[in-house]
């Protein structure tokens, strides 16, 4: 069994991807090896997270075997303002959300100095509600990216949140990671931009494999070639179904 | 055969690379490389002269495996990179070139225009680290020479941005694209084929960098035609470093 916790629905505005839909996606993932994924929609990055998240809903109704929702959260607009919204995790949670995702990056905020972060990190915390905080939504230097010290200035100030870390790739920004992985056990870290030799054994020889979790960026990134790393790593089987799988199922508390 | 076209070995700590002949070997082993095409980090960034008399000594050790890049750390010594080129070509048996671009320090400058000719004297394919509009500048200067556009654009100086390598690549018939990167967009390989050919795509992995099996994969698993992929995964290079 393999469970991504990083994958998407929706179309990718910067170049042609031909995978797109709910269900071209529900029917790629088994033939790259993929069986269930976490999902959010890229429509919820580029143009709204609100209608993103609505789509996200529908695919996994339509979908229960093959996707798992998360809501991605962004800033009110001044059109939300006026309507007294709050972001309410229980509520997504409610609505069959298993966890939420940030794309500071995306979404013009920074998630240090925004008050509505730190709400959402003392729900999540409180209720046990993973965050996958994005420093890059794929690999590619085109896309916009979150800066080392704002990802790791928030899981600072809130420690008690089960953290995914998505789109690490650099040495440097593994290494930050590792240091992150070590101090807390809430803190995890997703692969699909980990592309070092190496790299997947090396994570885990420092930090032990219960806190790394397979994530592929689908369909935007290759998700059979996302999936290799891993199948080919030298790292024991109990280490690879950990990541592949047992380790999401945990945090996700399915 | 699978044929390894974008290699490094030796030693660099801004890359935390210290690897020889025989582990690259063993890993190329270990994968179903046949043959490496390796480029010497200390001749990329430091003494051509050195590092490319140390990769001859690894090739020496594995004639059958490891196929040399001659490299220079910059296109800037005139006559005395001519004369390393011609050295690694008749004395130590080398089979291409490997160039570095950054925006700091570009080879898309009139002083490479004669290395280009040399190269192309030599009957070298030439793998450069280069953005697609370096590329061009380069193919125009030199259209016979044999361009390699290492990692198709999908290195940080060239923002990732393939779609652009590819529109350099139809402009010139002498520009290739390697695929070594570490981007693996789903549709890059189709897309690469569908505007230029197999023929115009040479598979590479960029180890010790990046994971070989990724690499691999994202090459191999797609729906590109198998006739097509062997071009890619070996015969291409080959053809281009006259071994074919």
């Amino acid at each position: 069994m393999v469970l991504d916790v990083n994958a998407f629905i929706g179309k990718w505005p910067y170049w042609p991807v031909s995978i797109s839909s709910p269900g071209d996606v529900a029917q790629k993932l088994p033939e790259w090896g993929i069986e269930r994924a976490c999902i959010c929609s890229t429509r919820s990055l580029f143009v709204n997270w609100d209608d993103g998240n609505i789509e996200v809903g529908r695919a996994a109704r339509e979908y229960p075997e093959c996707f798992i929702p998360f809501a991605c959260l962004g800033t009110f607009e001044l059109s939300h303002r006026v309507g007294g919204h709050i972001h309410d995790l229980a509520l997504c949670r409610a609505q069959g959300f298993r966890g939420i995702r940030l794309y500071p990056q995306h979404h013009s905020f920074h998630p240090l100095f925004e008050s509505f972060v730190d709400v959402i990190c003392e729900q999540a915390a409180a209720l046990r509600f993973p965050v996958l905080l994005s420093m890059r939504a794929i690999m590619n230097w085109g896309v916009p990216s979150l800066d080392l010290s704002s990802m790791f200035g928030l899981i600072e100030r809130h420690p008690r949140v089960p953290w995914i870390l998505s789109g690490v790739n650099y040495l440097h920004e593994i290494r930050a990671s590792v240091a992150y992985l070590k101090k807390y056990e809430t803190v995890h870290l997703e692969t699909s931009c980990v592309m070092g030799y190496e790299a997947i054994r090396k994570l885990v020889e420092e930090c032990g494999h219960e806190q790394i979790l397979f994530g592929s960026a689908a369909p935007i990134q290759h998700g059979r070639a996302n999936l290799e790393k891993i199948l080919h790593a030298r790292i024991s089987d109990i280490a690879r179904e950990s990541i592949c799988c047992s380790n999401a199922r945990r945090l996700l508390q399915l | 055969m699978m044929i390894d076209a974008h290699v490094h070995i030796g030693k660099s700590t801004r890359l935390q690379i210290d690897v020889d002949g025989e582990h690259l070997v063993r890993v190329a082993d270990e994968i179903g490389f046949e043959k490496i095409c390796c480029t010497d980090l200390t001749a990329l960034f430091y003494d051509m002269h050195e590092g490319n008399r140390l990769l001859y000594e690894e090739m020496r050790k594995f004639p059958d495996r490891i196929i040399g890049y001659a490299s220079l750390h910059s296109t800037r010594f005139g006559e005395e990179a001519l004369q390393e080129l011609e050295r690694c070509a008749n004395d130590y048996g080398m089979r291409g070139l490997k160039i570095y671009s950054t925006p700091q320090m570009t080879i898309a400058e009139p002083a490479t225009i004669p290395i280009l000719e040399k190269t192309v004297d030599l009957g070298f394919p030439i793998l450069a680290h280069a953005t697609p509009l370096e590329c061009e500048y380069l193919m125009a200067a030199v259209p016979e020479c044999r361009l390699m556009m290492a990692h198709a654009a999908a290195q940080p100086y060239a923002h990732g941005d393939w779609n652009r390598a590819i529109m350099a690549a139809k402009r010139y018939p002498n520009l290739y694209l390697e695929t070594a990167s570490s981007t693996i967009d789903t549709g890059f390989l189709e897309t690469c084929v569908r505007e230029l050919g197999p023929e115009k795509i040479i598979f590479g992995t960029d180890i010790p960098l990046l994971d070989p099996y990724f690499q691999l994969s994202k090459v191999r698993d797609t729906n590109v035609a198998a006739d097509g992929l062997k071009k890619i995964l070996g015969g291409n290079i080959l053809r281009l470093m006259g071994l074919a």
